[in-house]
Parts: C-alpha cells; sequence; structure tokens
C-alpha cells in the first residue's frame, strides 16, 4: 500500500442536530463511493474532506500530509488542501470563459486572458477533455456534458491529490453519463489520486466504485466491494437503500446442506408460497423453524406465460398481474403470487408478450438469485 | 424572438386594457411635471446666468462633494457588513437586517432630530464631542452624517441582496482550486454581486443628493458650508423673484439624475445576469 499518495482518516461532524461519523482509507487510483439517501450525510462529508466544514473531531491525512487533526490542532484550509471538489450543479464562473473557467485555480502568470491564445498548459488540459475550440464560450453557452467536462477540467488542472465528487453525473441522460464515466476513468488513469464519489445511483456506484460504503443518517452501515455490498445486500436498511424491490419474512422449512440451499415458506394472500434460497449458516437440525428475511432484485426474476418446465432454475410461481408501472427503462410488473412480486422487464418483452393487468404468468428465478438479508434496527419488511 | 413578440401581443383581456389604461395615466402623472419643469425653465431668459450663478455653483459643488464622499463611506463600511448580513443566519442578523432598514421608512425629518439628540450640542455623546473639540452639528461633516445615514439602507439592502444571489458553493468552488478566502471575494463574490451593488450605489447617491430634511434639522442652511442643492432650491422658492433660480437648480438636478440613472441601468447591465 503506498501510504503517500493515498488518503485516510475518520471524521465526526456535527450539522446542527446532525451527526456524521465516518471512517475510511483508499489509494490513489482508487474510488471510495459515499452511498445512501439524500440528507444522509454524504455531502457533508466530501465539505469536511474538502475544508470547507470544520469537523468536531478527527483526522485527515491527503497524500501523507495530516490536514487535518483534532488533537494536534491542525487544520489545513480548503486553499492550501489541493482537493479538486466538483458540486452537482459543477458551478462554472458565469463571468468567466471556459478557458478562464479551466485556468481560474492557476497562478496568476498562467491564467487565461479574456482575449487571446490560452498558455500551453490550459492547450493540453483543452485536448485531454475533449474541449478544443470552445475557449471562448461562457458556461451558458455549452451543454450539460460540456459543462460536466470544464468542472473536471477544471478541477484537474490544479493537479489536486484528492479528487471528490458530488453526484457529478445527476444531471445528465443515461447516454452521456456512460461516456462522462468513461472519460473520468481515463483521466484518472493519467493522473492517479485517490477519489471519492457521492452517489445514490446504484449503477453508477457499481461501475465507478472500487470500494462502497452505505451511509445511512451519518453512519457507514455497510462497507466493502460495490459488487457485494449493493449485488446482494446483507441488510434489510441497505437493501431498501440500493432499492431491492422484493424483500419477503419467510420461515424455514427444511436445510439442504447438500444443495447449499434451503426450503422456505410464507403465509401468502390466500396460498402458502415456498421458495428455494441458499442455505444459511442457521441451525442444521430441523428443531428451528426460524424466520429469515430473503431479498430478490427484480431484474433476476424471468417472467414467462406458460409453465416453464425443464429447466434448472429451482422457483416457479406462478401468478396474476395486479401493476405495471414505468420504471425508466423499462417496466415493473407487479405478479401476485400470493406474496407480491415485483419483477422488471424491458418495453420490448412488455410488448412482445402482451402483458396487461389481469393476465396470468409464471415467475421463474434461480435459487441463488435469493439472497438472505440481516435484520437491521428499522424493520420494513413486508410480511410474507 | 417569437416569444417574446408574444409577450408584446395587444391585450386581449379586461385585466389586459385595465393595465394599460392606468399605465398611460401613470406615465402622464409621471411625465407631466417633468416635461413643465424643462419647459418652464427653458422659457426663462436668465437660465444661463442662474444655472451659472453663485448660489447655484456653491450648492452644486458642495452637493457633488457631500454625496461623493457620504457614498464612498457608504460603501466602504456598507460592503463587508451587507456580505455578513447575506451569509449569516443567525437571529440577530435577522434583527440587524431589520434595524438596517429603519431609515427607509423613517422620515428624514425624524432623523435629523435624532441626529441631534445624539451628536448636537447637548446631545448624548455632542456634549462629550464638544469638550473633545469636535463640533459635528451645523457643519459639511454633519452633511456626509445626515446624507449616510438616510442613504446606507439602499446600498446595503442591495448589495446584501446582490451577495445572496451568489450561491455559497461559488466561493467553496474557487477556495478548492486553491484560491484563498479574501482573493475568492474579489475574483467571484464581487464581480458576481456587481449588478445590485452598482444598482445600490445608484440609489444610494441619488437618495444622498436628494436629502434634505435630515440635512436641514442638523446641519442647518448655511451657504457654502450646508447649503446643499435641494436646500438651495427652498431658499431661492422662499426668496421674492427667486423662482428663476429655483427652476434653474430644479433643471440642473433633475438632468444629472437621469444621466445617473442611465448610466446605472447600462453599468448594471451582464451577459451572465440571471443565470446564476
Amino acid at each position: 500500500m503506498n501510504g503517500q499518495s493515498g488518503c485516510r482518516g475518520w471524521l465526526h461532524c456535527r450539522v446542527g442536530q446532525f451527526d456524521l461519523r465516518l471512517d475510511w482509507e483508499l489509494d490513489a487510483g482508487e474510488t471510495l463511493v459515499l452511498f445512501g439517501p439524500s440528507g444522509s450525510g454524504k455531502t457533508t462529508a466530501l465539505r469536511a474532506l474538502a475544508g470547507l466544514v470544520r469537523p468536531v473531531s478527527g483526522h485527515i491525512d491527503i497524500a501523507g500530509q495530516h490536514v487535518y487533526d483534532s488533537v494536534g490542532k491542525v487544520w489545513v484550509p480548503a486553499h492550501r488542501r489541493r482537493v479538486g471538489y466538483l458540486t452537482q450543479q459543477y458551478h462554472l464562473f458565469p463571468h468567466l470563459n471556459l478557458a478562464q473557467n479551466i485556468s481560474y485555480g492557476l497562478g496568476s502568470g498562467r491564467r487565461c486572458p479574456r482575449f487571446g491564445n490560452p498558455p500551453p498548459e490550459i492547450e493540453e488540459i483543452l485536448d485531454a477533455f475533449q474541449l478544443r475550440g470552445l475557449e471562448d464560450r461562457f458556461p451558458w453557452e455549452l451543454s450539460g456534458g460540456q459543462q460536466q467536462r470544464v468542472a473536471l477540467a477544471r478541477a484537474m488542472a490544479t493537479q489536486p491529490q484528492l479528487l471528490l465528487l458530488d453526484e457529478p453525473f445527476s444531471a445528465l441522460d443515461a447516454g452521456l453519463r456512460r461516456s462522462l464515466r468513461q472519460e473520468l476513468r481515463i483521466a484518472l488513469a493519467r493522473r492517479p489520486i485517490p477519489v471519492v464519489l457521492v452517489t445514490h445511483d446504484r449503477e453508477e456506484a457499481l461501475s465507478m466504485g472500487d470500494s462502497v460504503q452505505v451511509i445511512e443518517e451519518g453512519r457507514t452501515i455497510a462497507r466493502g466491494l460495490p459488487i457485494d455490498v449493493l449485488g446482494q445486500p446483507g441488510q434489510t436498511a441497505v437493501a431498501r437503500l440500493v432499492g431491492v424491490e422484493n424483500l419477503f419474512r419467510m420461515r424455514v422449512e427444511s436445510r439442504h446442506p447438500r444443495d447449499g440451499t434451503m426450503r422456505l415458506s410464507g403465509q401468502g394472500n390466500d396460498m402458502p408460497v415456498v421458495l428455494e434460497a441458499p442455505l444459511d449458516d442457521g441451525p442444521l437440525d430441523e428443531r428451528a423453524a426460524d424466520a429469515v428475511t430473503v431479498g430478490i432484485r427484480a431484474s433476476d426474476i424471468i417472467l414467462s406465460s406458460d409453465e416453464p418446465v425443464g429447466s434448472t432454475a429451482r422457483n416457479r410461481l406462478p401468478g396474476t398481474v395486479s401493476r405495471i408501472e414505468a420504471r425508466p427503462p423499462g417496466y415493473l410488473v407487479e405478479l401476485d403470487c400470493g406474496i407480491p412480486l415485483l419483477c422488471q422487464v424491458t418495453g420490448a418483452s412488455l410488448e412482445e408478450m402482451g402483458i396487461r393487468q389481469g393476465q396470468q404468468l409464471w415467475a421463474v428465478f434461480k435459487a441463488s438469485s435469493c439472497f438472505l438479508v440481516q435484520e437491521s434496527a428499522t424493520d420494513g419488511t413486508k410480511d410474507a | 424572438m417569437v416569444s417574446m413578440l408574444r409577450r408584446w401581443r395587444r391585450p386581449d383581456s379586461a385585466g389586459g386594457v385595465l393595465g394599460g389604461a392606468t399605465g398611460a395615466i401613470y406615465v402622464v402623472f409621471i411625465g407631466l411635471p417633468i416635461m413643465a419643469l424643462l419647459v418652464r425653465a427653458a422659457q426663462q431668459e436668465e437660465l444661463w446666468n442662474a444655472i451659472t450663478g453663485d448660489l447655484a455653483l456653491t450648492a452644486l459643488r458642495l452637493s457633488i462633494f457631500t454625496s461623493v464622499v457620504s457614498i464612498a463611506v457608504v460603501v466602504a463600511g456598507g460592503t463587508p457588513f451587507a456580505y455578513l448580513l447575506a451569509r449569516s443566519n443567525h437571529w440577530w442578523a435577522r434583527v440587524i437586517d431589520g434595524l438596517v432598514e429603519l431609515p427607509i421608512v423613517l422620515p428624514p425629518v425624524v432623523a435629523g432630530v435624532a441626529m441631534l439628540m445624539a451628536f448636537g450640542r447637548g446631545g448624548l455623546i455632542g456634549g462629550w464631542l464638544e469638550s473633545a473639540g469636535v463640533g459635528i452639528s451645523f457643519t459639511t461633516v454633519a452633511v456626509v452624517f445626515a446624507q449616510v445615514f438616510v442613504a446606507a439602507p439602499f446600498y446595503v439592502r442591495s448589495a446584501k441582496l446582490g451577495f445572496q444571489s451568489v450561491a455559497r458553493d461559488y466561493e467553496d468552488v474557487s477556495q478548492t482550486l486553491g484560491v484563498s478566502p479574501i482573493s475568492t471575494f474579489w475574483r467571484i463574490t464581487l464581480p458576481l454581486a456587481a449588478p445590485s451593488i452598482i444598482t445600490g450605489l445608484g440609489l444610494s447617491w441619488a437618495r444622498a443628493l436628494s436629502e434634505f430634511g435630515a440635512t436641514i434639522m442638523f446641519a442647518g442652511n448655511l451657504t457654502g458650508e450646508t447649503q446643499t442643492m435641494p436646500l438651495a432650491i427652498m431658499t431661492a422658492m422662499e426668496s421674492s423673484g427667486g423662482l428663476d433660480s429655483a427652476l434653474a437648480l430644479s433643471a440642473m438636478l433633475l438632468v444629472v439624475s437621469v444621466l445617473a440613472l442611465s448610466a446605472l441601468t447600462l453599468g448594471s447591465r451582464r451577459r451572465w445576469s440571471g443565470r446564476l
């Protein structure tokens, strides 16, 4: 681990009645995703890292330099921290043109004049971020994607030791988001620095993050690799935050250690529902009819118009379509199988199968698509 | 362009007709006296003599001198103060905010009496100042005091709104780019708040220039020392056959005001207005 170029530390911030506690450790070139709903304290965390908010206590190391230490009374102000900070609305300076915006943070001799050619250093940045030819444009004359690039170029021009991104892609459409994420990755490959990215978009967290911390009400409630934490979240609170559509409270009927599965049953509205899920590490004897919470992602469920026979999927549930709602880029179909099962389908399949309310369909999913979720203190699962 | 045309289409509702009619009446109401003043002044045979006369020039010189000094004081003190008010959420900031605007609604004569009670010979700290050898009332300094008192709120209020319109994030981003808070103020906050600041400057200066009530109460009406243009106009009106001089002085003040207003409108326009 390269202790000289990463960012690590812990902090405790208080904003009014709100407390934020966070600790982190990341290397140069690594991206830490802070994932959580709005109001969870993510932005406060970024502002504290940037030196714009003073924590109550803590310790922050950036590139081997102590920029904050509550015990040693160290406090490096924002303008000496060498931290790049991208806000959600970019905040390009409206009275400066593109070249002036990018060179804003440079020393007085290296800045762009209002008219005339930019210095070579800026030319390089203009090329790198594909902004050549737009030097004289003012922020409002740029598209959303261009504005985003200018904001990133402006931050990178000052050669920061840490990059903070506050939902940098939230104002853009999906296609642009993907291409800008790619550009960001390229920019970071050129100059590997630690990155802290705040988002509540699961796809963004999965595609950008090397590690993720899920934050709720100022506390980290889960951390780890994005695919582990956000793919099959292990806690109900996390599952709800990342948008696991189906969470059911069920009883363990029997365990099959040989197959690594177990049978679960839940009392549906008018019929019992039986599911097969991966084995938990609970008691192996049949004595305890213990209860578990099982999560299934809507996108892991296949809808079929006939009973699917001869398939390896362990779970096949018949049901009636009770609701269809748009959920870009596709649709969310609620299938009443005794329990309300939400399934994600594309617009094309919805049309081809002619799915409509009241239709009889089969929901099919593998046992491994069911994951067990630990009950957290605040419980909001539906009883099945 | 199309939307602009559409906005200017003829009013077709009853409200539009009513609005148009009252608007026309208003324009006549404001325009007629101004026209009358200019026409009557132009008819004066002695106009040029009256304008270049001793009384007029002395008053004009004093008016410009005192109002410029007052505005310098207002800007120097009011700018940091307005910034503080704009960025503060404390309850006391709201209290002070209300206090700042009090002189706008206070009759200037009352302000003059109040200042006399504070800084005058027998005033709260006036006696103490007197013993220290500083007499304020009925001097040019008193004119400036009176003007600052009535004019400052216009500047502070406008500048405060200007600073409030600059999102704090601009300043934050500037600092993360390595620019100190003070440089950030000069390079970001002030330019972005400039339209409001210039507007406030103009309003405040116009108010100082037209100040009458507080001045006559607190500073008196001494030619060359405290007799500013508005006071000179009143003095001329009161003297026999002074209407000519009064008209000339009024026309001068009107021209100065119109010029100031035009400069102001041009100066406060920015390409990025409304895009903060």
